[in-house]
């Protein structure tokens, strides 16, 4: 597997990872990538807040 | 009509409201939230009055919401042209990278103690395409892992994750618009 992933492969991933275990070379690769990008980081962020907003969601409604 | 008959037949819009959005098809959802308040009428003595009524509706209307999905499986996993749009070709140029990088969300989580967040996150999760609303509201909603979706659906792994990523990316932009945007102005 290629250890140096693209913006939109590390996109991917970080949205499998809230559904699936990521292979240790796959959660590498991913924090290989987050060192030189400025793009992704908040993108993941993103993607961890809309899981934490759902769960909100579904106490308060 | 006694207290407790009343009291449940009130909770029958949100039930509605909650099947909509996880069904995406109102005939689904009459019958899912009739069965629900049938049951609780049936057995009254069940409701122990530890939990809050409409929390205990709701879990056994998660019950009836599974059973429906089940019940129309080859339905709810039919796509849309919808739900095959592919959102990567607009958010990356061809060799990967972002055309317009994400935009700073800053500290969000104190969007999480206004009502007003949770009205547009719900019109969000509202205007997914129909697979896309019901599989990321039956991972997220109904808490169902991959594998308990995959075999009550009869679909892959690979289309599951499919059809996760672009919703996610669906309301990741739906939120830009609908939320960030305007504390960003």
């Amino acid at each position: 597997m290629m250890l140096m992933k693209n913006c939109r492969e590390v996109t991917g991933l970080t949205l499998q990872s809230l559904d699936r275990e990521l292979s240790w070379q796959e959660r590498l690769a991913v924090r290989l990538h987050m060192v030189i990008c400025s793009a992704c980081p908040k993108f993941a962020r993103q993607a961890q807040f809309m899981r934490s907003a759902m769960g909100r969601w579904k106490s308060y409604s | 009509m006694s207290d407790f008959a009343r009291a449940v037949e009130q909770l029958r819009p949100q039930l509605m409201r909650f099947a909509q959005m996880q069904l995406k098809n109102e005939a689904w959802a009459e019958d899912a939230v009739s069965e629900t308040l049938l049951a609780a009428l049936e057995r009254p003595q069940a409701f122990a009055g530890q939990s809050q009524l409409k929390t205990w509706l709701v879990g056994i209307l998660k019950h009836k919401l599974i059973d429906q999905l089940r019940k129309h499986t080859r339905e709810v996993s039919s796509t849309t042209a919808d739900d095959e749009a592919d959102l990567d070709e607009q958010l990356f140029t061809a060799d990967g990278h972002w055309r317009d990088a994400p935009k700073d969300w800053g500290d969000p989580e104190h969007c999480l103690r206004q009502a007003d967040f949770f009205a547009v996150l719900e019109a969000c999760v509202d205007k997914l395409p129909g697979v896309q609303g019901r599989l990321f509201m039956m991972r997220e909603w109904l808490e169902l892992d991959t594998d308990e979706i995959c075999k009550e659906l009869a679909i892959s792994p690979t289309n599951l994750w499919v059809m996760l990523h672009r919703a996610r990316l669906r309301l990741r932009d739906c939120l830009q618009l609908g939320w960030f945007a305007g504390a960003q102005a």
